[in-house]
């Protein structure tokens, strides 16, 4: 039965998963924990805090579930939804501080571009451990001593995940594109859902096939499409499945102009929609709509002193600490998302953004001006 | 005023919030704040939850009080600070950012009045409970607590009928913005159990707005 419920809310809210949809607040009992027992903290994405609970199963421990708005943790803590506020809210006001002798709580990795974890730890006395990026992974850091290995620390993008993204654009495009249908072409409504699917599952699931050319250096939006490194490959499908059922027509003998044109015509703005923000779709990539993409992270390293904090919340592993030298080094920089939680987390200031023309961008900005659609980042570099 | 969930839209631009949320409650909510402070006396300590842009604080400045403006939101809190010096107040008023969650860290009896406008229906169940025992603990006895809030209405028929205005604008808010208020529920009662007595109570037409001032006994 339980079994049962918990794929029924995946399946369902992956395909709702471009809404955000909150949990419960508060803290959650995993098990029989003690006073001893780990606390963990989740945004309240509901999914999210499904699946934390079921990667728990079979520990003692406490979850906390702080106020995410509704949103994933990445998402709410690059966006502002989730930060230091509502870390020390969780913890002051859920009643955890009288469970529990200890002051440690785990918070997910991904939340550090927004959660300044030495705020939370000056203005409550909790120390904040970063915990895996993703949560089948709690049980295994909780065993090895709160200790991550690299695998552990990395976003990944495989075949499950692609297909959770394919489901969750398929969804709203297809019921909106045969509503859209209803009104001018009603006999397309259905096929043009299914190739609305269709297109999503091959854009996403051949993802690795082509994403060696995507260049988040690329075009600003709205010429993203005529980019070959961008949205080329995507203009070849369209090709190849206007050919395919320019094809199977003509097999039919119903080829016509009109057919061409109206599955050519749909067909193309399906692909469009779809690879709007193909790259934001993806943990691997910073989205092609924010400008922050084209930052690129600076190591002073006179102020470096090797801490790691850095090695510890990067989601690409693009650091290493040289711990001889007490220095930090980004060998696999050019892996970079643009998160920014290495220079959030950073208690020596030692990391920066750089604009495309030079200009640094303090970690103070950084801090205060969580990424949003309207460029605020770079707009507060600018202003100060 | 139901209208009170389009705040959020606002708050993403501090810089449109007050001429926004004038007109969005076309001068109500200036009138509530008008009434609420002028309980407040020359010489009060006065702390405001969730102050934004100041619209209380600078009122209760202006009224000779010493008053403390915390909020989340370091965006409006640069805003208010400007609004306070501009008003020649910044001595008399001192901002900081910081949540409910912190007023732990406030002496015990030290304030003689606590004002919240629209600030307890953005915060969680666990968030509203702590912050109402903290200002129970706060406040001096005899001090006065002063709300302003988004509440739920307590007859069914203007439940319903506040659930279908509010409803698309929520709508529109929580697409342009993933947020939304959530409109408390029976906060007289909340604050009567915590044994305040309620010295004046002030519903909107559709009881979906309330104005409320309670004293520590």
């Amino acid at each position: 039965m339980n079994e049962l419920r918990y794929i029924l809310i995946n399946v369902v809210e992956t395909l709702l998963r471009v809404l955000p949809l909150p949990s419960a607040t508060g803290l959650r009992v995993i098990g029989n924990p003690d006073e001893h027992s780990p606390v963990l903290l989740t945004g309240n994405y509901h999914l999210t805090v499904e699946r934390v609970r079921r990667a728990l199963r079979g520990l003692d421990c406490y979850l906390l579930i702080a106020n995410s708005r509704g949103i994933n943790v990445w998402c709410a803590a690059a966006g502002g939804h989730l930060t230091n506020h509502d870390v020390i809210s969780a913890l002051k006001t859920s009643g955890i501080e009288q469970r529990v002798a200890h002051r440690r709580v785990i918070l997910p990795q991904l939340a550090a571009t927004g959660v300044e974890a030495s705020v939370v730890q000056r203005k409550t006395g909790w120390k904040v451990v970063w915990g895996p990026v993703y949560a089948d992974d709690i049980p295994a850091f909780i065993n090895h001593g709160f200790e991550k290995t690299p695998a552990m620390r990395q976003v990944s993008f495989p075949w499950t995940q692609r297909l959770e993204m394919a489901a969750a654009w398929a969804f709203p495009i297809s019921i909106i594109s045969a509503l859209a249908a209803q009104a001018v072409w009603p006999d397309g409504s259905i096929p043009l859902a299914l190739m609305v699917w269709g297109l999503a599952l091959v854009i996403f699931l051949a993802f690795p096939l082509y994403s060696r050319w995507l260049r988040p250096e690329g075009k600003r939006v709205g010429f993203v499409f005529f980019d070959f490194g961008r949205g080329g490959l995507q203009l070849i499908l369209w090709g190849a499945f206007l050919l395919g059922i320019v094809g199977y027509a003509n097999w039919k003998g119903t080829l016509s102009w009109d057919f061409v044109l109206r599955w050519g015509f749909a067909s193309l703005v399906v692909v469009l929609v779809l690879s709007l923000d193909l790259m934001g779709s993806t943990p691997v990539y910073k989205s092609g709509l924010h400008e922050d993409r084209l930052l690129e992270v600076i190591l002073d390293e006179n102020k470096c002193r090797g801490a790691g904090f850095c090695e510890q919340v990067c989601p690409r592993n693009c650091f290493d600490v040289d711990h001889r030298r007490h220095l930090a080094t980004r060998p696999r920089g050019h892996l970079c998302v643009q998160c920014g939680a290495c220079i959030v987390q950073c208690p020596f200031d030692a990391l920066t953004f750089q604009t495309p023309t030079g200009e640094t961008i303090a970690p103070e900005t950084i801090r205060k001006f969580k990424l949003n659609l309207l460029g605020q980042r770079l707009k507060g570099a600018r202003s100060v | 005023m139901s209208t009170y969930v389009l705040m959020k839209i606002l708050e993403s631009a501090p810089d449109r919030y007050d001429r926004g949320i004038r007109w969005l409650t076309l001068g109500r909510l200036d009138r509530a704040y008008d009434r609420l402070t002028s309980y407040i006396q020359k010489g009060h300590r006065v702390l405001d939850l969730g102050c934004g842009t100041g619209a209380l604080t600078l009122r209760a400045a202006e009224r000779g009080a010493r008053v403390k403006g915390i909020d989340v939101n370091a965006h409006m809190l640069e805003k208010a600070e400007q609004r306070a010096r501009r008003a020649g107040f910044a001595e008399n008023i001192e901002f900081s950012e910081m949540g409910v969650a912190e007023l732990g860290n406030e002496p015990s009896e030290s304030y003689d009045v606590v004002m919240s406008g629209l600030c307890f229906s953005e915060l969680t169940g666990d968030e509203l409970t702590y912050a109402l025992d903290e200002v129970k603990r706060i406040l001096r006895p005899g001090g006065l607590l002063l709300v302003a809030d988004e509440v739920k209405p307590e007859s069914a028929v203007k439940k319903i009928l506040t659930r279908l205005i509010r409803c698309p604008l929520a709508v529109i808010t929580y697409l342009l913005t993933q947020t939304t208020t959530r409109a408390i529920d029976q906060l007289p009662e909340q604050l009567r159990k915590r044994g305040f007595s309620i010295l004046s109570i002030r519903r909107s037409l559709l009881e979906d707005f309330i104005e409320i001032v309670a004293q520590k006994p």
